[in-house]
């Protein structure tokens, strides 16, 4: 049974269909592209998948259940993480604390063990910040662990998100343009981070890239998005050997 | 049926009070994005600056230096009260809300709170704890209408409110100013990048505000002759209710959420004692916030408190 | 040589100021008296010579000397001499299980309120009314700091709890007018008390059910409204209900809530909510506060979440209102209104948001100043305002935001009894 599977996939806002006929299948260990034109709706994709909006038509299954409909909070604990375009991370909170947050939905010991601190409690809380600890060193950024995000440089930000995101143990991770704001250096050092999440880990990872070159590089298969309808799906040859592709999106310009 | 409309005139008059606050608070609120706590206070500093040159222009009518009628006093006041008042809406942007601009909201909201407290007190300390009356400046004159008894003050409370809500949205709709506060209203951010002066903005948008609470000072001052430096508070709050319940940047969503709490309060206290009134229009308006959570119009704006 | 001043005053543990306060508050005890006459001061400065001062300006150098010499003097001489000596004992308190040297320093501090209130009535009275605002003022906190509501309900919760509580033990407990003979044998109260207390404080949990599942749907500005339209109605709900007396108020509250009693109720409500806060669950609070969506995206169950914050709150503020219903031993719905809620705000604005530290300094200084500047009248009602304005624009989320109360770091020797820092 796959893994994720998404089928005939539509969603409309008010008037608008953002979304039309959506379809993925992908298994664990697989690394799926999803490039198109700014607006044709990738994050929306993400967005449905993860359980932020409900979509108006179509399923979403995770190992054979239906996901689409149940709470956010529940979806990602049933093993679908993401990071964001944006970044969402929690201005307030140290790395450390990102990082243990994720650990939520495994959480044993319950109301009790926060207000009355047993030792259950503590010895749990250790643990967790074990595991923390274990990703933080996986990106590099053990010795932020107890800084503020709001103090880090963005670099640092992105890190962050991602071990935020790894934390949570996902089974599939949504990456929505991870190498936004990037230099060349720091290109490279997240292609590296995004390959060894995917050989250690095992995860499943759908990227949402605009630079050619990371797609092409880490991605086995890409789909093309263009104004909410798939346009494409192939390995990256066929992909950017696509008319429909070139004419929507690639244009005259080579991946970098 | 004739209890009906009798009612119904309270409520439009009651309701005329919130809907002028309520406008105050609900155009801060949309376009700078801020609760100014010390609203409610700002309406009863009009309603005593109003008292003092009522008082004075009586003076000098009376005296014989220049004749007056009541009438024109009466506008006089108004006028030079709202102007006045405008200027304390003025001071009170600038000393407590400029310099917490880029301030968490919820800090900006505890500032109003304590200028609020401030302006209470210090009315408290020049005028002592004697309670004002408000000189009367017009004789009252019933009407019946079919059995429904409606005196030319509740007339004019209900004209002049409408009338100034209608001037409002006029500015807003057809003024350079008044579409640069819409444009604010949607992104508070871009317009200053556009050369719109957000300083000026600012105190335009709280003298506006400040000249219709005291209006409305004013007013309730012809309606109910007792002053008393605590009387901005509790409508205030109210009409603080009434201004979010109306939604973000409508200004007759403000001014229907007035009237309808008016109305509200008015009615429930009709067919239940009168001691439950707060009991049982709050449980509506609980009850309409649950199904409604963003308001009747305007932007649905879930606002997150930026720390 | 003020950084030098600073570095030392920085290698005193927490005993050691513990005992510099026992030694002051001892002093003004004992000695106090005859010193004040000495000064030409009518009688001991019952709230550190401010009241004092402001009544009689004339006193003014009595009393600062007083200060000074009764206070500041022994605490300064005390702590710093004996740097060596405490920080030794700091290192043996710290090597004891963290529960009986936790409950040492709670006994030493309790001596020394104990000895401080000793003086007099009005001192006791203001130390438990101050002790209470430190449960209120954390318990909103909860909700405006770590999570980054706006909510005005705080004073209905208060009032929820303080009447139920009060209907317990007086119903109960108490031959009453009202409800008539005792009904169990009031030797039963003290015990009985917290039961009181426990009772009104998930009363007012259960009103906070109005609040929070509102909350699920709408945050921020309409959740500020909910709560105030709550406050509204508890008011006049309690002003309507002839069973607790309307609007005229309920008495007649037996005298169970002393000092230790308050005491020991602060200390349980600073420590479970500082465990929540401190743990993974508890710092789901500020995930939902910094970034709802991102919350649900790391597996935090926002609706739960908030549902817990505020129960938890509304909880300890319930706890709080009996408290105070049962130190003033009255009652009534005016208490629980606008002014409440005002007040509170300013603690907790003051203090500084999502921080322990921050609520008890809030609290504290608010209600001390409100009680020093008693005889400016209402002058007092424009320093205050005028102060907390001051703070919010110098330093908006408060005197002492973000800041964790760790009180494995608070109980650490300063120095190594070797030397070294």
């Amino acid at each position: 049974m796959t893994l994720l599977r998404v089928n005939n996939m539509a969603h409309d806002f008010g008037g608008l269909r953002a979304v039309q006929n959506y379809n993925l299948e992908i298994d664990l260990g697989q690394i799926r592209g999803l490039i198109g034109p700014n607006g044709a709706g990738k994050t929306t994709i993400f967005n449905l998948i993860t359980g932020i909006y409900n979509p108006t038509e179509g399923e979403v299954l995770l190992n054979g259940r239906k996901i689409n409909g149940l709470p956010s909070h529940k979806i990602a604990s049933l093993g679908i993480s993401r990071t964001f375009q944006n970044l969402l991370l929690w201005r307030h909170m140290t790395v450390l604390d990102h990082v243990k947050m994720a650990h939520y939905s495994k959480i044993r010991y319950g109301l009790i063990g926060a207000f009355f601190g047993t030792p259950g409690r503590h010895r749990e809380e250790a643990e967790i910040e074990e595991k923390a600890n274990h990703f933080l060193d996986m990106m590099g950024i053990r010795h932020l662990a107890d800084q503020v995000v709001l103090n880090l440089p963005y670099g640092a930000q992105r890190r962050v998100e991602m071990a935020r995101a790894l934390a949570t143990e996902p089974r599939i991770l949504l990456l929505d343009e991870p190498t936004a704001g990037m230099n060349p250096e720091e290109l490279v050092q997240i292609m590296d981070i995004i390959r060894r999440a995917h050989d250690e880990l095992g995860v499943a990872i759908i990227l949402i890239e605009h630079r050619m070159k990371v797609v092409m590089e880490l991605c086995e298969i890409i789909q093309t998005l263009n104004f909410g309808e798939l346009i494409a799906e192939g390995t990256p040859e066929e992909i950017q050997n696509n008319p429909r592709v070139i004419d929507a999106y690639l244009g005259k310009e080579k991946a970098i | 049926m004739v209890l009906f409309f009798q009612n119904f005139i309270n409520a439009l008059q009651w309701g005329s009070f919130y809907a002028l606050i309520a406008l105050g608070y609900s155009m801060v609120y949309s376009i700078l994005m801020l609760f100014n706590f010390a609203h409610g206070d700002i309406f009863m500093v009009g309603s005593y600056i109003g008292f003092g040159i009522s008082v004075a222009l009586i003076a000098v009518a009376s005296s014989g230096i220049l004749a007056m009628p009541n009438w024109l006093i009466l506008v006089l006041t108004i006028l030079i009260s709202m102007f006045l008042t405008s200027f304390v809406g003025i001071i009170v942007e600038r000393v407590g809300y400029r310099p917490l601009r880029n301030a968490p909201r919820a800090s900006a909201a505890i500032t109003g709170l304590m200028i609020g407290i401030i302006l209470e007190t210090g009315n408290l300390a020049l005028l002592g704890a004697r309670r004002v009356s408000f000189p009367s400046l017009i004789e009252t004159v019933t009407y019946n209408v079919g059995g429904v008894f409606v005196t030319n003050k509740k007339i004019m409370i209900v004209l002049v409110s409408l009338l100034l809500t209608l001037a409002l949205h006029q500015f807003v709709r057809r003024t350079k100013w008044g579409m640069a506060m819409r444009a604010m209203a949607f992104d508070f951010a871009v317009v200053p990048l556009m050369g719109v002066p957000l300083n000026t903005m600012a105190a335009l948008t709280f003298a506006i505000g400040s000249a219709l609470a005291a209006v409305a000072g004013i007013l309730f001052g012809v309606a109910y002759p007792v002053l008393d430096p605590y009387m901005g508070i509790l409508i205030g709050w109210k009409a603080f209710v009434a201004a979010i319940l109306g939604g973000r940047g409508s200004v007759l969503g403000a001014t229907l959420a007035g009237f309808l709490l008016g109305f509200t309060e008015i009615f429930v206290a009709t067919i239940f004692p009168s001691t439950l009134r707060d009991l049982i229009a709050y449980s509506i308006i609980l009850l309409i916030l649950t199904f409604r959570p963003h308001g009747f119009f305007g932007e649905p704006y879930s606002a997150r408190l930026r720390l | 040589m003020l950084r030098n001043i600073r570095a030392s005053f920085s290698q005193i543990p927490l005993i050691g100021w513990l005992l510099g306060a026992l030694t002051a508050v001892a002093l003004d005890l004992y000695v106090g008296t005859s010193l004040a006459l000495t000064l030409g001061l009518p009688k001991i400065p019952v709230l550190f010579g401010f009241v004092i001062m402001l009544k009689k300006p004339v006193m003014i150098p009595g009393a600062i000397l007083y200060v000074l010499l009764i206070y500041v003097l022994p605490a300064v001489v005390i702590t710093w001499s004996t740097i060596p000596l405490t920080n030794r004992l700091a290192a043996t308190l710290f090597r004891l299980p963290m529960v009986i040297a936790v409950a040492i320093y709670l006994a030493l501090l309790y001596a020394i309120l104990h000895l401080w209130a000793g003086l007099s009535a009005y001192r006791d009275l203001v130390l438990r009314l101050t002790l209470i605002a430190i449960i209120i003022t954390l318990s909103l906190n909860v909700i405006n700091g770590y999570m980054g509501e706006f909510s005005c309900s705080h004073p209905g919760f208060m009032a929820l709890g303080a009447y139920c509580a009060s209907v317990f033990t007086v119903g109960l407990l108490v031959n009453d007018r009202l409800f008539g003979a005792a009904f169990l044998p009031p030797a039963l109260g003290p015990f009985l008390f917290p039961i009181a207390l426990i009772m009104g404080g998930l009363v007012a949990s259960l009103g906070a059910l109005i609040v929070a599942i509102p909350s699920f749907r709408t945050r921020g500005d309409y959740l500020a409204i909910i709560s105030l339209a709550f406050l509204f109605i508890v008011k006049s709900l309690l002003e309507n209900l002839e069973f607790v007396r309307g609007p005229r108020g309920l008495s007649g509250q037996p005298d169970w809530a002393g000092l230790p009693t308050v005491f020991l109720w602060t200390v349980i409500c600073i420590w479970s909510i500082n465990n929540f806060v401190r743990s993974t669950i508890g710092k789901a609070l500020n995930a939902v506060r910094d970034n709802e969506m991102a919350a649900n995206a790391m597996t935090v169950n926002t609706r739960r979440t908030k549902m817990v914050a505020f129960l938890f709150a509304a909880f300890w503020a319930g706890v709080g209102g009996g408290l105070f219903a049962h130190v003033l031993r009255y009652v009534n719905p005016s208490t629980f209104g606008i002014q409440k809620l005002a007040e509170i705000l300013a603690m907790v604005y003051f203090g500084g948001l999502n921080s322990v530290y921050g609520s008890i300094v809030g609290a504290v200084s608010i209600s001390l100043l409100g009680e020093a500047l008693r005889p400016l009248e209402i002058f007092k009602w424009i320093i205050i305002p005028l102060l907390l304005i001051l703070v919010m624009i110098y330093r908006p989320t408060g005197l002492i935001a973000f800041k964790e109360l760790d009180v494995t770091n608070l109980l650490q020797p300063k120095r190594n009894p070797g030397g070294k820092a």
